[in-house]
């Protein structure tokens, strides 16, 4: 994902804003890293360039 | 959630899984395009399939890779009149058909984002936004009932053929309201129910899945985004899809019971 996209994704639990942690960058996109929301904690992983952002109970489905 | 809302999310995730793998049609019996034979030349019937509900061929053939799936119900597109620099949302982008085509009317100054909840069909738009060169158009992982975006941002709703397959459409659509600005729109093609189904296709399971039995009367779409608090909303129905809808089960012409439509609404501006 691009850095300047995180003005306007949100927690989707409680639309709080989320910080980033980047582990790994390739040319200006986010390759994998981590999204935090600032009010409820839930942390949401960055994968192949994806932010992870379905609601945790869905996410654990997925990942299964 | 409840244990029901869950289990038609995990029906309709695995059924859309598949459908990102096999390409179109997904070899399923009923589905948003139809049965399928399994011989078929998946890439030609989903061209075929688009033409019919209403992409012309420009649409078709500009767009690389595997981004058409043939999945649609309508071209929301076409109704959205979207602007340079806009920002768009498609709700449940599948492969990235619409957003390649909507990342072309905004421009390199507006921005498309796809929202769908299958990784399997993630995986497949990123892959084709690669093949596309769409730098402007992005993809993520997420609920259309719990759309991960901040409030306000959005100037145009575009989702086609997905509404349907939500348990909670009165959440999408107040998701939907949250994210638009004030002034903006919502265009969006979905089947709706025009007249009652046949029993045995509203008790099978995969029915659901492939756009039919989660379908809503025009009244019903109407009003539930009524109650979010949309406003100048209007659910055209399109006769030319009958003849598409009726592919989509081998047993009935479903034509006479649903039909797509164009949904459109607006955000009030106070």
């Amino acid at each position: 994902m691009n850095e300047d996209l995180l003005d306007i994704i949100c927690c989707p639990l409680d639309k709080s804003e989320l910080e980033l942690d980047v582990r790994d960058r390739d040319d200006g996109e986010i390759v994998s890293g981590t999204l935090t929301c600032t009010e409820c904690g839930e942390a949401y992983p960055i994968e192949d360039g994806i932010p992870n952002l379905l609601p945790p109970d869905m996410r654990e489905e997925t990942t299964a | 959630m409840t244990n029901d809302e869950s289990a038609v999310r995990r029906l309709v995730r695995d059924r859309y899984a598949d459908a990102a793998s096999e390409g179109c049609c997904g070899g399923t019996e009923t589905s948003c395009c139809g049965g399928d034979d399994g011989t078929s030349d998946t890439a030609s019937d989903a061209a075929e399939i688009a033409r019919e509900i209403g992409y012309d061929d420009e649409a078709i053939e500009t767009v690389d890779g595997e981004a058409n799936l043939g999945l649609g119900c309508g071209n929301p597109t076409a109704i959205a009149d979207l602007e340079p620099g806009e920002t768009v949302l498609d709700l449940g982008s599948g492969g990235g058909f619409d957003c390649f085509l909507a990342a072309r009317e905004v421009g390199p100054e507006g921005r498309v984002i796809g929202v769908d909840m299958t990784p399997e069909m993630i995986e497949k738009a990123r892959a084709n936004a690669r093949a596309n060169d769409a730098g402007n158009v992005s993809f993520r992982l997420g609920e259309i009932e719990h759309l991960p975006v901040a409030d306000g941002v959005v100037d145009t709703i575009i989702s086609n053929c997905v509404v349907n397959l939500s348990p909670a459409k009165d959440r999408v659509f107040e998701e939907a309201y949250r994210v638009l600005r004030p002034g903006g729109r919502l265009a969006i093609t979905d089947p709706v129910r025009t007249d009652s189904l046949p029993e045995s296709v509203r008790e099978d399971p995969g029915s659901l899945a492939g756009c039919i039995s989660g379908a809503e009367s025009p009244e019903r779409i109407a009003s539930l985004l009524e109650a979010a608090g949309f406003i100048d909303i209007r659910v055209e129905l399109d006769p030319d899809s009958r003849e598409v809808i009726d592919e989509w089960h081998d047993e009935y012409d479903l034509g006479g019971s649903l039909l797509s439509a164009r949904i459109e609404a607006e955000k009030p501006v106070e």
